[in-house]
């Protein structure tokens, strides 16, 4: 447990002293802000479903930036060997560095929480989607950074494994337009295998165990590669 | 002494390539071993399966009893490893990398303190405590990467080519370093450079494409006793007596006029024999000096050997 806690303060500290972090948050607060601003001005409506679906956009796009080095930067600089030849486990590694890059999206989530104290202040939201819509964006990072280390746990470069993580991405987030044209049962099997598609129920104040489990599983499938990969050695 | 590692046929594949073939031997507690080869021999290979960082293909390995295959972790406790060029966390200071590495090492709590201040003592590292290891010089990052190994005071510290883009300065220190851990400690160094490995190793094994020529090369180049003797008189009777001397193997002339090369059985003649010997018979002798195993003519002799045998078998 202490040496899990010395990983941990470790990717922590990695992340956080990282340039990556601040431009991401900074990135990530300036374009909510301004979603925000216009969408209460102009529709004069206290909701944050648009807000949710321009974080789910900004998750697909920033977390391969966050999650890129978390092992390519290991095996390039050989400090993997450093680390895998002290007596810790490969999960271990794995779940340290999981957790680290996934406080980094939940710290995006907190920030991004003082627009839904600004609609309380301002207005009389619905709370229910508000949670819904948060409970979603989590599941929804926890996915996309479990998936985003596997990547990073393949590859050496840094580069190729945010492109790889960026096109997983992009390809999840519209399989479902491909899904639609396949006939049946593949159809479904495909749909059932786009972000958007288990996303959209949360975010519109709908919480499903089906969408839950897919974010859940794809994130414990990633995980087990992203192990399977550091053994593979 | 029992042995500490104990490797048995080890064999390790990357792919279609076969990086160890079937290497053995043991290492004692407390001995001082040098692994000699050329590049790509599959020193690095042999000293990362120990570490427990690569899985053998095949056969076993043990450290202090304990499988690396099957207790890997466990295993793992008992070894300080220095990789080749040392690899460190560039963005970390020398203290903070000490202590998260003693935590992950498993020294608890209060003992970390102290672990991490023997460790910066035994490798003055003192002045640079709060620097970032990125801004080290190459001789002070080596200087860490020992003291990481060496933070859980393993039993066992494996080096891969610690003196590699070393200065003069630096190597003597390093040196210095491997011989003040003798008896204390087990130690394993793999280098490429004959010289380094004859002067910290007790025992020096060689290997060559994957195979071990020899696990004790001091002992195959010095398992006859030499003595290099000046004796004036005739060549001819000189030669003729020391050969008749009980003990002595062979003689030959030297590489200079009344110098003679004497080797002797050991355990059966010593030098004070042979001197006692040669003045008995009437011959007047101004020097007689033991030659020291030449770790170079072996480690040349068992390399062509081995090429030879597999050009012939090609």
């Amino acid at each position: 447990m202490r040496s899990f806690a010395a990983l941990l303060l470790k990717e922590e500290k990695a992340i956080f002293t990282s340039p990556i972090a601040y431009v991401v948050l900074s990135v990530f607060l300036i374009i909510m802000g301004y979603t925000f601003t216009v969408t209460l001005f102009v529709s004069h409506v206290p909701t944050l479903v648009h807000l949710f679906f321009q974080i789910y956009v900004l998750f697909l796009l920033t977390v391969p930036i966050i999650t890129m080095r978390l092992v390519a930067e290991e095996r390039r600089l050989r400090t993997i060997e450093i680390l895998l030849t002290a007596p810790v486990s490969e999960p271990a590694v794995v779940f340290a560095k999981y957790l680290a890059s996934l406080s980094l999206v939940v710290l995006m989530l907190v920030l991004s929480g003082a627009y839904a104290i600004t609609l309380g202040i301002l207005g009389q939201p619905d709370w229910g989607p508000i949670y819904s819509g948060y409970l979603g964006l989590f599941l929804l990072g926890a996915a996309l950074v479990a998936v985003g280390l596997a990547t990073s746990s393949l590859v050496n470069n840094q580069i190729i494994a945010a492109l790889l993580s960026l096109s997983l991405f992009l390809l999840l987030w519209i399989i479902d337009h491909f899904g639609w044209m396949l006939p049946d049962p593949f159809d479904a099997l495909v749909v059932n295998l786009s972000l958007l598609v288990h996303f959209t129920p949360f975010a519109t104040g709908s919480i499903f165990l089906s969408d839950a489990g897919f974010f859940i599983s794809v994130a414990l499938l990633a995980l087990f590669l992203s192990v399977r990969a550091l053994a593979r050695r | 002494m029992p042995d500490l590692v104990v490797v048995d046929r080890l064999v390790k594949r990357y792919g279609p390539r076969v990086a160890v073939r079937g290497v053995s031997f043991e290492i004692e507690e407390g001995e001082v071993i040098g692994l000699l080869g050329p590049n790509g021999s599959g020193k690095s290979t042999i000293l990362r399966v120990l570490a427990g960082y690569l899985p053998p293909s095949a056969g076993n390995v043990c450290i202090a009893g304990i499988d690396v295959a099957t207790d890997s972790l466990g295993a793992r406790m008992q070894v300080g490893y220095v990789p080749e060029d040392a690899p460190l966390y560039d963005g970390m200071r020398v203290a903070e990398f000490l202590r998260f590495m003693a935590a992950i090492k498993g020294v608890a709590g209060r003992a970390t303190r102290g672990a991490v201040a023997t460790a910066v003592e035994r490798l003055d590292l003192g002045p640079v405590l709060g620097t970032p290891i990125g801004r080290l010089s190459r001789g002070y990052r080596q200087r860490v990467a020992i003291a990481q190994a060496l933070v859980n005071d393993p039993p066992l510290l494996i080096l891969d080519e610690p003196t590699n883009a070393l200065d003069a300065y630096q190597v003597i220190a390093v040196r210095a370093l491997v011989r003040s851990l003798a008896g204390r400690r087990t130690v394993l160094v793999a280098s490429h450079v004959l010289t380094e490995i004859e002067r910290v190793a007790s025992r020096v094994m060689i290997l060559l494409d994957g195979r071990l020529l020899t696990t004790d090369a001091m002992r195959e180049a010095g398992h006859a006793r030499q003595f290099r003797l000046h004796v004036a008189g005739p060549a001819p009777a000189i030669l003729a007596a020391l050969r008749l001397i009980p003990g002595v193997i062979d003689a030959a002339p030297g590489d200079d006029a009344e110098r003679y090369v004497v080797e002797i059985e050991p355990g059966r003649l010593q030098a004070a024999d042979l001197a006692r010997a040669v003045v008995g018979q009437g011959f007047g002798l101004s020097e007689l000096v033991e030659v020291k195993p030449d770790l170079e003519r072996v480690f040349l002799d068992l390399t062509r050997h081995a090429s030879g045998m597999e050009a012939n078998a090609a």
